[in-house]
């Protein structure tokens, strides 16, 4: 299988731009830092986006509200992916976002309001629902028709790049933009404290010290275009998805299995697909989130797929913090980016591996690197797990 | 414009409702059903013989309603493990995201996990797959009124793709609030806003099991002429209006006086049976999948409908369309 | 120490919702985490910390700890009452 991505866009803690999260790769520069922008007491450590819902409403010159964070967010990086293009009656053009909160950004504020009957402002509910998050991304690119959101917890991004490449190629839509976004909240910055997984400290994922995540906020899209589109636009082709798969752990709410067996599927799955084998991945773009179960879990997919032959990995979280239903998006623009400049992130804040597999992933930035094929993984909660193969472009 | 079956088809081999009606395990009650009463309440079957007590207990309403319709189809189906769960919801697990706001807001101390971990949209799929041990592909839908058709659309990707019985479903859940915020935005239903869930078994294969076939699906987000995409879908599917024996709407609640709707109507009004599923089933974003599930219980009781159009138009600017055809048709 | 440990069951029984449970259903060496005992699992043993806090006001911080002290109703009125002290 394959399907061109022709436009890509990003707004992660670590710029607000493909060039600026490019830029902040580069010289491993994490964007993780206290609380800024966020209503909520304590030290905790954030991938915030730097800029503020007013800045971003007079940046993207959004008119109408009330509009959530996470709209904006995806606004921002849904313009960039679709940049020049034009619409046109003859293509059949979709979006599918993907988010875990919604509007909880404005609803939590509502909801501590309603409880200390403080006046609260009934009309931000009006973008709660996630589907109104993508419908507000929608109608201000002037997309009506297929316009759809996936919510599947941390596995939500990849899983709307699947779908877009599904449609694609049974012909349903000439050209998809396809992606996910989710802004910082109190909810789930107090939720991930209530699983005890919220690390004070950096995150540290795939280091056998590791005790837990960092949560971000961010979005990204890519468009994915059939021949037809293409035959339209002009565009450019930036690499290729290749591969993708989904499958169910089925071992537990929230825990990934010792076995690894939901991963090992989705791994195997989508390079099955992508009719590559195991040895054609140069990098792989972990989960890797920091938690002591995920990352183990992960590890031992990793061994399952792989054996003693484990490619080039690591976990770019420490730079943008995880970003929940944005991260399988977030995390295949940078798997595009790889690609594109032969180049492989560092594992940040990595000094020992997990005692039970050893695996080692890489910690300095290297560049001039042959890059070719590269495995996204993206693990949810209710034991969701999602893998994407991006490849370079070959005709 | 989306038109999905051009080439798979897609059958319908079972079909389960929990809702403010007697909809559960009760074929033939399309026949019996009378428009909903204010008092109505929610059908509560003993879930103990469908869920593991140890899942159970912590269950909000929309959870416990989903996994035992969707097993519920499994029997009916008499399939062990399907190829795939796919779930919409508009509004996710209400239940359980309201108690973690409570919790969050009000609590000093360290904080219960649970709500929070089953808040997330995809605890109703993930619940399903956890109770039977199914390791397929698990999806979520959440496009407000139109997540049931997403669903939809994506199993029948996935019959094309040669995936088979595929458990898709859709559930919402009504909490309090839900009316308050209501009156608050000056939105007064004049039907009850109720929960409710309907799951389905479709493969790619006719078979003995096989109830009614869905021919074709459409959404259309942020719908510019809703005649229009009517007309077009029905052509797509070399259509007349007067070839549909039943037309099961939902409400155009702002629309109702604007000339557009009335013409739709107008079109099927004197060939075909129409019918107000709303009134039926209570306002919840899914309702169109107890539509599903009413036009398959009239296939299966008359065999004089061949054709059934469900115009969902819930939300003003969302238009779904799902054809269903009998299987003799 | 027998009403401490009626309590915590009682306490138990309602935080994580063992609707079908009775106080003298749970024996005081049942191992909590068993199948072949009360079942409980991960997530249990995470509001079981909070159950902590709450009623008998100990922070349990790691939760490895919690595993060794959740084991049953005697160990955890062990663990409550030498925290107390």
């Amino acid at each position: 299988m394959s399907v061109r991505i022709t436009g890509i866009g990003i707004v992660s803690a670590i710029g607000l731009t493909v060039a600026e999260n490019l830029s902040s790769l580069e010289n491993s520069k994490s964007g993780i830092g206290k609380i800024q922008y966020l209503d909520q007491k304590g030290d905790y450590l954030v991938g915030e986006v730097k800029c503020s819902n007013r800045e971003l409403i007079s940046r993207l010159g959004v008119k109408s509200q009330p509009i959530s964070r996470t709209s904006l967010l995806g606004l921002a990086a849904a313009r960039e992916a679709w940049g020049e293009n034009k619409h046109s009656s003859k293509l059949r053009t979709g979006i599918i976002s993907a988010t875990s909160v919604g509007g909880m950004d404005q609803t939590e504020h509502f909801y501590r309001d309603y409880l200390n009957q403080n006046n609260p402002d009934f009309h931000v509910l009006k973008c709660h629902d996630s589907g109104n998050t993508t419908e507000r991304i929608a109608a201000e690119l002037g997309i009506s028709g297929y316009i759809n959101t996936l919510s599947t917890a941390c596995s939500s991004g990849a899983n709307a790049i699947m779908l877009g490449a599904r449609l694609i190629e049974q012909g349903k839509l000439d050209r998809v933009l396809v992606g996910g976004t989710d802004a910082l909240t109190q909810f789930t910055l107090n939720g991930f404290r209530s699983l005890m997984i919220y690390d004070d400290q950096w995150c540290r994922p795939f280091d056998e010290s590791r005790s837990g995540l960092n949560l971000g906020e961010g979005a990204a899209f890519l468009l994915l275009e059939n021949e037809k589109s293409i035959d339209f636009s002009g565009n450019e082709t930036l690499c290729c998805l290749s591969g993708w798969a989904n499958a169910a752990d089925a071992y537990h709410q929230t825990a990934s299995s010792p076995d690894g067996k939901g991963a090992t599927l989705a791994i195997q799955n989508a390079i099955e697909v992508s009719g590559l084998s195991a040895l054609d991945i140069s990098y792989i773009n972990a989960h890797g989130t920091g938690t002591k179960n995920n990352d183990l879990s992960e590890s031992v997919a990793l061994l399952n797929i792989f054996g003693d032959n484990c490619p080039d990995f690591s976990s770019t979280k420490p730079f943008t913090g995880h970003t929940l239903a944005a991260a399988g998006a977030i995390e295949a623009v940078l798997s595009v980016l790889a690609i594109q400049n032969s180049i492989i992130f560092p594992n940040l804040n990595y000094s020992r591996a997990i005692t039970e597999t050893g695996l080692i992933p890489i910690t300095e930035f290297q560049s001039n690197q042959p890059v070719t094929s590269v495995l996204s993984n993206s693990f949810g909660f209710g034991g969701n797990n999602s893998s994407l193969v991006f490849s370079v472009n070959n005709s | 414009m989306l038109s999905i079956f051009t080439k798979s088809q897609m059958y319908i081999t079972a079909a389960s409702t929990i809702s403010h009606q007697p909809t559960f395990k009760n074929a033939g009650f399309s026949k019996l059903i009378e428009p909903l009463k204010i008092d109505s309440e929610l059908i509560s079957p003993n879930f103990k013989e469908y869920i593991d007590a140890g899942l159970l207990r912590r269950m909000s309403k929309i959870l416990r309603m989903s996994v035992t319709a969707a097993k519920d189809c499994l029997q009916q189906a008499e399939v062990d493990q399907p190829g795939a769960i796919i779930v919409g919801t508009g509004l996710g697990c209400l239940q359980d995201t309201e108690k973690f706001l409570n919790n969050f807001l009000t609590i000093e101390g360290l904080l219960p996990p649970t709500s929070f971990i089953q808040s997330t949209h995809n605890t109703i799929a993930g619940q399903i797959s956890l109770s039977i041990g199914n390791h397929g592909y698990n999806m979520t839908h959440t496009q407000n009124t139109l997540s049931f058709e997403h669903a939809l659309i994506d199993a029948g990707l996935l019959l094309g793709e040669g995936n088979d019985n595929i458990i898709v479903g859709a559930a919402d859940e009504y909490i309090e609030i839900l009316s308050t915020i209501g009156e608050h935005l000056h939105v007064k239903p004049e039907v009850n806003l109720t929960s409710g869930a309907s799951f389905f078994i479709v493969s790619k294969e006719q078979s003995g099991k096989s109830i009614a076939k869905i021919k074709d699906i459409e959404t259309v987000g942020l719908v510019q002429d809703i005649q229009e995409s009517i007309e077009n879908f029905l052509i797509n599917n070399t259509l007349k209006e007067s070839e549909i024996d039943l037309v099961l709407y939902s409400d155009f609640n702002d629309l109702k006086d604007s000339g557009q709707v009335s013409d739709v109507f107008k079109r099927f009004e004197n060939s075909s049976e129409l019918i107000n599923y709303t009134n039926i089933i209570g306002i919840y974003p899914s309702n169109s999948a107890f539509a599903l599930h009413y036009a398959v219980d009239r296939i299966r009781d008359n065999n004089k409908i061949k054709s059934v159009l469900i115009i969902n138009g819930l939300n003003k600017i969302n238009l779904g369309l799902i054809l269903i055809e009998s299987i003799e048709a | 120490m027998d009403t401490l440990k009626e309590d915590l069951k009682k306490h138990i029984i309602e935080q994580l919702n063992l609707e079908d449970l009775q106080v003298s259903d749970i024996d005081d060496d049942a191992l909590l985490f068993s199948t072949d005992g009360i079942g409980l699992d991960s997530i249990d043993a995470l509001e079981l910390i909070v159950l902590m806090e709450k009623y008998y006001g100990i922070q349990v911080t790691n939760p490895e700890e919690g595993k060794v002290a959740f084991l049953s109703i005697n160990t955890m009125a062990d663990y409550i009452a030498k925290r107390r002290t």
